[in-house]
């Protein structure tokens, strides 16, 4: 092995072809990789924003409303995170309202969607007949679980959370069956093969075969739950909640303070989805042995 | 006699699509104690499929697969299978691979690393198997089929993506642990080089519908010379009968749906 850890990667390559040798190393480039991605991210974020300010300037040349603009919202943000009022309440109550109900709401998600999902993923007959309904309520949206989820439970929490239970069931069980039907079949031979059980056949191969692909459910049920906080708490019966409050703007006209709500919103989904998902997937990629590169 | 096909056929059918196939048609086949059968052929001659009717892992349309005097019902511990393709769990250590298909509770640890020994890899025991090479992980998947203790151990093209060179590596280490555990080997190749080196008896299979074309008993020590005029002999003939058949000029002998090969 040549070279080392203190030289450059083109000096490093230089050397390598004049010495002729087959391998070697050189400074890490890490931080400047990271410093890429980070800053591709700042400058995904900046478009987000300009297009935001830019429709905001215009709607308010050509309508003449009052399109909040992002200094806007983000002083009135800082201002609700310092105790200002939404719609009578903290935004800190809001957030963990909402986050209360959607915390449920995917529990209970996880709970019949994992398990349909493992039986539809083994028995082939029922996977035929029980994906019909799944795929069915994947279809219904958001909106449309208000007049059912009032029907079965009436206005309250318990609605808000059925809806979001609901909308996150369907992926977690086309993922999670999904991913264990197309395990490959020499996987399972080598199993049957050595005289393995049903039970070690689906806890030591077809779960952690299908692993990735139950991690992928999980993460879009997680995402439809949480989107789904505004049609949800349309008929939570209680003046809370991030979503309630977006709904309620339409009535007081207080759009600043929905553009709050969903500032908080995507900020808290994109850290789940970035910090709890991005995480999550490398580990079980890496338990999975597939992180590794061919470079010995 | 260890294993038998009798007069078996096997049909695949795709309903959807109102098509058969046979895959094999009326073969009886008898593999003997010890031996080491190689199956040749062009691709859809039925190769494949007589070894997985021989592991249990399809069941015959018609006709009977015996081990032992007993109908093969299944899979089972006795009948090892090393796979073409990659089979080692990519989430299980190389020494967890080989401690899967071991049976009894007892020493595991110290008997996965006596196979692993076996084919050169204890070194290894730790990696995974995607960071072995090609040639490193078929004899994982060896290694971890001969844990089984198997009394019939069916190789599916085992070397078959493997360069050249290790090819014949493997082969050796392969003819070596033969000649050393004294077991019964089908090997299931369509390199005829391959077979005429290895082979104590090489059954030429033909496609459309798959049945056995002819059979040679190689009497030969090892190691082998290709260019012996027995060997040389017997391959020229096995080439012309290989060219004779219709799907030797690239016509497609198996029908979508139906790749009985396993690719």
């Amino acid at each position: 092995m040549k070279g080392s850890a203190s030289i450059g990667r083109k000096e490093a390559t230089d050397a390598a072809l004049m010495d002729g040798a087959a391998q070697f190393s050189f400074r890490s480039e890490r931080g400047l990789l990271i410093a890429r991605d980070l800053g591709n991210a700042i400058i995904g974020l900046l478009v987000v924003i300009l297009l935001w300010w830019g429709v905001a300037e215009l709607m308010m040349f050509l309508r003449g409303v009052a399109f909040p603009t992002p200094p806007e919202t983000l002083i009135a943000l800082w201002e609700a995170l310092m105790g200002a009022d939404i719609n009578g309440e903290s935004i800190f109550a809001h957030t963990s309202a909402s986050l209360g109900r959607w915390g449920q709401g995917y529990f209970i998600a996880m709970i019949i969607g994992l398990t349909l999902g493992m039986a539809f993923g083994t028995l082939p007959r029922l996977y035929d007949v029980g994906m019909i309904p799944v795929y069915v309520f994947q279809m219904i949206p958001g909106l449309a679980w208000i007049p059912i989820a009032m029907l079965i439970f009436g206005l309250g929490e318990t609605a808000t959370v059925f809806i979001i239970a609901m909308t996150a069931i369907p992926p977690l069980v086309i993922n999670t069956a999904g991913g264990i039907r197309e395990v490959p079949t020499v996987f399972t031979r080598v199993a049957r093969m050595s005289g393995k059980d049903d039970s070690a056949m689906f806890f030591r191969v077809l779960l952690p075969a299908a692993s990735l692909s139950i991690i992928n459910g999980m993460r879009i049920g997680l995402a439809n739950g949480w989107r789904v906080l505004i049609a949800a708490e349309m008929i939570v019966g209680v003046a809370l909640g991030l979503g309630f409050s977006i709904y309620m703007s339409r009535y007081d006209l207080d759009f600043t303070s929905a553009f709050v709500c969903i500032v908080v919103i995507c900020i808290i989904g994109l850290a789940i989805e970035k910090l709890l998902f991005v995480s999550m997937e490398n580990r079980v990629r890496h338990r999975l042995g597939l992180d590794r590169e061919d470079l010995m | 006699m260890t294993a038998e096909l009798r007069n078996v056929s096997k049909v695949f059918t795709d309903p959807r699509r109102g098509k058969g196939l046979v895959a094999l048609k009326d073969v009886s086949l008898r593999v003997e104690e010890g031996e080491f059968l190689c199956l040749v052929g062009a691709s859809g001659c039925g190769k494949s499929t007589t070894l997985n009717l021989l592991a249990g892992f399809e069941a015959p349309s018609q006709g009977e697969v015996t081990y032992q005097g007993e109908r093969v019902r299944g899979p089972s511990p006795d009948r090892g299978v090393v796979f073409q393709e990659f089979s080692l769990y990519p989430w299980m250590s190389v020494l967890q691979n080989v401690m899967f298909s071991l049976q009894g509770k007892e020493r595991q640890e110290d008997r996965a690393m006596e196979q692993l020994r076996l084919v050169g890899l204890e070194d290894f025991a730790n990696s995974r198997p995607n960071d072995l090479s090609g040639g490193m992980r078929q004899r994982v998947a060896i290694a971890r089929t001969l844990a089984m203790g198997p009394g019939l151990l069916l190789m599916d093209e085992p070397f078959g993506s493997l360069d050249e060179q290790t090819r014949r590596k493997l082969d050796n280490e392969v003819l070596k642990l033969w000649q050393r555990e004294r077991k019964t080997v089908v090997f299931v190749t369509h390199n005829i080089d391959e077979a005429l080196m290895l082979g104590t008896r090489v059954v030429l299979m033909s496609p459309s519908p798959g049945r056995i074309e002819k059979e040679w008993r190689i009497g030969l020590p090892w190691p082998r010379d290709l260019s012996s005029p027995e060997i040389v002999g017997m391959k020229a003939e096995i080439i012309s009968r290989l060219q004779a058949c219709p799907c030797a000029n690239g016509a497609p002998v198996s029908m979508l749906g139906f790749d009985e090969e396993g690719t």
